[in-house]
């Protein structure tokens, strides 16, 4: 009996400290809960607010954006998610502002190869562009054409691994013929250069504008990455001429130092 | 939460001149690092000096190679009483002997440590770290450790300096000063890191500073390459 009462006592003292765990632990999830309210009606209004912006932007309004200074933006890509990419028609009307805007050289990127596959449709719409082959590098482009580069992953690290394997067989021969240990055949430059060989060398962007809902690169080819400024510029289905105006105008103003 | 986080700490200089804003960067490292470890964060990697760095003037350099010496000797009793394994990534050929030396001592001393792992980028390219990796793989093969046709991408993601973590690929990246790009820092691994760029130099990045990021973080749909049904 006594034993019974006693271990009713310490259920009952159990019980309030249990309750109190429980009643902490939800209110600590609710203030969890209440800071995610919060940040999220932040980015809407701050989404409401890039609305406005953009639109003003679109209509001319603001000087600043009606001549754009290109000279720094000799290369822009795009990356696009996968999932996004099969609206060709959101591509190609962002395509065709990106030649409005007198864009050249433009990438478009995507993790699936979809922007690879829909390039007939693509190129079918927008007769002033044409493919980047790397031997039309030095081929002047009249006023109106822009190049297109379509990339996907087997431009990025799946070439890096081909290129690798091309230094490891000049390595191989190397050894074999000389007494040179063949290391020194592993530097970035012969990397570059066996990328080339390949044709997978790209000229390293100057701007990456990523659509999305990550806010990541989509593993867009990593040799190429090295200084690029990123954006992230939200769900292809959004998208914004404003918005395309005023990412590409805040990069004109961006200094790079390169590590100095 | 993220399990591994990346940072570059920029805008030392731009806080204050001479010493003063890497001092005072020092202080949000230290901060940065407690909180890592408090929140359950597994990995923190810090670009600390990129092999691009090297070009500034000498006397920089000179001040940054001392002060990097005297965070590590002072540290390192915080670091084994907090549980806190360092790592160092990057060329150590051309960091001076005395540094390479206090990073090796560290990284002896606190391998059995594994409250927080910090890693520690310095003389860091993300470029060369490929070319390492290729140059590690080819000397396996050499020495009959591998096979010709195991060269691919995944053994190169292996062979990256970043293998010393059980999480290689950071989850988010954080670079500061309002800089938008990744200046060639861990190019290969970023794939699918969240970016997150703050406007706020290194030296001012605190506590808020960090929740923002990890808020973020958190409102992101992330998928890594999948499909999502």
């Amino acid at each position: 009996m006594c034993g019974f009462r006693s271990m009713g006592s310490t259920n009952k003292m159990r019980g309030p400290n249990c309750w109190t765990a429980r009643v902490g632990s939800f209110g600590l999830q609710l203030i969890w809960h209440f800071i995610h309210f919060i940040i999220s009606t932040c980015y809407f209004v701050l989404g409401l607010a890039d609305a406005v912006d953009s639109y003003v932007i679109s209509s001319g309004l603001l000087k600043k954006y009606n001549d754009l200074n290109l000279g720094k933006l000799r290369y822009l890509a795009i990356g696009v998610d996968s999932d996004e990419a099969r609206q060709t028609s959101k591509v190609i009307k962002l395509l065709q502002w990106l030649s409005d805007i007198g864009m050249k050289h433009v990438c478009l990127y995507d993790e699936e190869g979809v922007l690879k596959k829909s390039k007939d449709a693509i190129l079918e719409k927008l007769s002033h562009v044409r493919l980047f082959e790397e031997t039309d590098e030095k081929l002047p482009l009249d006023k109106k054409n822009m190049n297109l580069e379509l990339a996907s992953p087997s431009d990025g690290k799946e070439a890096v691994a081909k290129a690798a394997n091309l230094l490891f067989t000049k390595h191989l021969e190397l050894k074999s013929a000389t007494e040179d240990q063949g290391e020194n055949v592993f530097t970035e430059a012969n990397m570059s250069e066996a990328l080339r060989a390949l044709g997978c060398s790209g000229p390293e962007p100057d701007l990456l504008l990523v659509y999305g809902p990550a806010r990541c690169h989509l593993g867009f080819p990593p040799w190429r990455l090295r200084y690029t400024e990123i954006v992230h510029m939200g769900p292809l289905k959004s998208m914004k001429h404003g918005s395309l105006m005023k990412a590409i105008y805040k990069f004109t103003l961006v200094h790079q130092n390169y590590g100095k | 939460m993220p399990r591994h986080v990346a940072v570059i700490m920029d805008g030392n200089a731009r806080w204050a001149r001479r010493s003063a804003g890497h001092e005072a960067g020092v202080k949000s490292l230290r901060e940065l690092t407690k909180l890592c470890s408090e929140w359950g964060i597994g990995v923190l990697t810090v670009f600390a000096f990129s092999s691009d760095n090297w070009v500034r003037p000498k006397a920089e350099v000179e001040l940054l190679m001392g002060l990097f010496e005297r965070v590590i000797q002072m540290e390192l009793e915080n670091f084994m009483r907090e549980g806190v394994q360092v790592c160092m990534i990057g060329d150590s050929l051309n960091l001076p002997k005395s540094l390479q030396k206090l990073f090796a001592d560290a990284e002896e001393m606190t391998k059995n440590n594994s409250r927080l792992q910090l890693i520690a980028a310095v003389s860091y390219s993300g470029k060369h770290g490929i070319v390492q990796a290729c140059r590690t793989i080819a000397c396996k093969v050499k020495d009959s450790h591998l096979e010709l046709e195991d060269f691919g991408e995944r053994l190169i993601e292996r062979e990256l300096e970043t293998s010393c973590s059980e999480f290689p690929c950071p989850d988010l990246l954080i670079r500061t000063s309002g800089e938008l790009r990744l200046s060639n820092f861990m190019l290969w691994q970023l794939a699918y890191t969240e970016l997150f760029f703050v406007r706020a130099l290194w030296p001012d990045f605190g506590k808020a500073e960090f929740i923002e990021a990890l808020l973020s973080y958190q409102q992101r749909q992330r998928r890594y390459g999948a499909r999502v049904s």
